[in-house]
């Protein structure tokens, strides 16, 4: 059962802000997430490996240099610009 | 009461490839604040990441060079945290199924500091504080990292060093990594603990972040360790915690609480799918990593005769331990090359720096030409020494300095009229000589060899000089 508590933590690991009013609907909403999400243990004893259902594996690239992108395209997304560098306020 | 102290250490180091983990952009140091950036390394939605191969061959032979095992089926995980030099907000790392597990790194003492694992991800972004608000530089993030992990076996700043020391030697030395310390393309987390002597339970650790040099990380060890001590001998206890070592204090300070592994919230990356390494592909990595260097200064003791510290000098650098070898071929006096090496060559080379390039002017080959001239008695020791520097200056081979006629060596007519001008010339000498200084014999065997420009026996003109003054 998740909680007030649970929902809170995760939020501020992912730096949501979630007000007190919402908090009921959210937990709820996580709750049933999870529900839907445990389903998948009662196929599990079947021995499928749920994380690589493709069964794919080794998608490699070769180790030759492409040309980067132009700094102002690759800024141009950016709030804030000083000296070439992306700017964010500071945090510890 | 006495206390010890336990040490693990987590060890990143920078791969070596052209290019970065998940992207084709440059790994080149330094450049232009992010100009080594492409909308992958920079975590824009909707791009692709896309697995270096090289990578995976450099992080296995990082983990066969240290007695690891190597999983055949591995993956990479995403490794959540919010901080600007991460543009995704997470960093690519793997978790629960790393490439490489239980290896060890053994030191001079013949013991093994285990190694729990050594894994690969991607490095973060440069941020720099200043005027309040903080640059942010990609050119850095996603390069290639492997994180070397090891067991709490670590018992004092020696042993530390000496691990250190033996990693950064065995990259290099299989070629993965530069790992310059001073470049940050080697960095250390210094994990560290006491406990009272005899006791086998684990102390509190606390974590020293980012040690970026071998002396610090010595100074913070015993620094951290003393701290500890003193607050467990106060009654107090030691907090978990990650620290930071300030060099111009020598002291630690408090970074940040440590957190849990759950705050990360790891999970697969769904973006990239298994890494799958078969026994033959890693065998085949297995052929391709050089003697190394501890096996290699072994086998020079025994092959060659060397002894331990000599061996240990040249084989610590690949190069000049490739240049040793192909000089000693056929040669009947390895020795001699190996001392030209460390004497007249070493000096040319002053920093560890010069020494890992080994730029010098002479072939292998050149060489072993004139270490055979001393084998078969055609060049006497010094006249080669003096040789090989003009060898050195200018690259040129032994026989644009020693002619033909140098080589014949001296018939002992020649030996005894130098001989004879030796006495003449140097009356005091033979006066001081018979008054009992033997030295002065020494002076003319000196006067003799000037004059033969090196050609003369020095044990064949002494043997003459006596007998002309006896």
């Amino acid at each position: 059962m998740v909680t007030h508590e649970d929902v809170i933590a995760i939020a501020r690991l992912s730096k949501l802000y979630i007000p007190e009013e919402e908090l009921d609907a959210m937990t709820k909403a996580m709750d049933d997430i999870i529900k839907f999400a445990d389903t998948i243990n009662n196929a599990s004893e079947k021995g499928v490996e749920f994380d690589n259902i493709n069964n794919l594996s080794n998608a490699f690239r070769e180790d030759e240099v492409v040309p980067s992108y132009d700094r102002e395209e690759i800024l141009s997304n950016a709030n804030d610009i000083d000296e070439g560098h992306f700017l964010v306020r500071k945090r510890v | 009461m006495k206390y010890e102290m336990v040490a693990g250490f987590e060890t990143h180091i920078e791969l070596a490839t052209n290019t970065k983990i998940f992207c084709s952009c440059t790994t080149q140091f330094g450049g232009d604040p992010n100009t080594h950036c492409c909308p992958i390394c920079i975590g824009l939605p909707g791009t692709l990441p896309k697995l270096n191969k090289q990578v995976i061959k450099y992080a296995i032979m990082a983990g066969l060079a240290t007695n690891c095992e190597i999983a055949n089926i591995s993956k990479m995980d995403r490794k959540n945290y919010c901080y600007p030099d991460l543009p995704k907000a997470y960093q690519i790392s793997q978790y629960d199924k790393p490439l490489c597990e239980h290896g060890y790194v053994q030191l001079s003492s013949g013991k093994k500091i285990r190694l729990t694992r050594i894994h690969i991800e991607e490095d973060a972004g440069k941020l720099i504080h200043k005027r309040g608000d903080t640059y942010v530089d990609y050119n850095r993030g996603g390069v290639p990292l492997i994180e070397i992990v090891s067991e709490p076996d670590i018992r004092s700043v020696e042993e530390a060093k000496e691990y250190v020391e033996k990693l950064q030697q065995i990259m290099r030395f299989i070629g993965i990594s530069d790992c310059k310390m001073q470049e940050g393309s080697m960095r250390c987390d210094v994990n560290i603990s006491v406990r009272p002597e005899g006791s086998d339970k684990l102390g509190t650790r606390t974590e020293i972040k980012n040690m970026n040099s071998i002396t610090f990380i010595g100074r913070a060890m015993e620094y951290e360790f003393q701290r500890q001590v003193d607050l467990i001998e106060s009654g107090g206890q030691v907090e978990q915690q990650t620290l930071r070592y300030d060099d111009a204090t020598n002291t630690t300070s408090s970074m940040r609480g440590k957190e849990d592994a759950n705050d990360y919230r790891y999970f697969r990356d769904p973006d990239l799918v298994t890494i799958s390494v078969t026994d033959e592909e890693i065998d085949e990595l297995r052929k391709q990593i050089p003697e190394l260097l501890f096996q290699k200064a072994e086998r020079y003791v025994q092959q060659f005769g060397m002894n331990e510290k000599d061996a240990a000098n040249i084989s610590k650098y690949r190069r000049i331990a490739e240049f040793f070898e192909e000089a000693s071929e056929g040669v009947k006096t390895p020795k001699n090359v190996s001392n030209f090496i460390i004497g007249q060559i070493f000096r040319r080379l002053e920093t560890e720096d010069d020494k890992e390039k080994f730029d010098i002017s002479i072939t292998a080959q050149q060489l072993r030409e004139l270490v055979k001239l001393i084998d078969d008695g055609k060049v006497k020791n010094n006249l080669a020494k003096s040789t090989l520097e003009k060898m050195l200056d200018t690259g040129k081979s032994v026989t644009e300095f020693i002619t033909e006629s140098d080589m014949a060596g001296m018939d002992e007519g020649m030996l005894a009229e130098l001989c004879k001008k030796a006495v003449e010339a140097n009356p005091k000498a033979v006066s001081d000589y018979k008054a009992g200084k033997v030295k002065a014999l020494k002076s003319m065997v000196g006067f003799v060899m000037k004059e033969s420009r090196g050609k003369a026996d020095a044990s064949a003109a002494e043997a003459k000089i006596l007998e002309l003054i006896g």
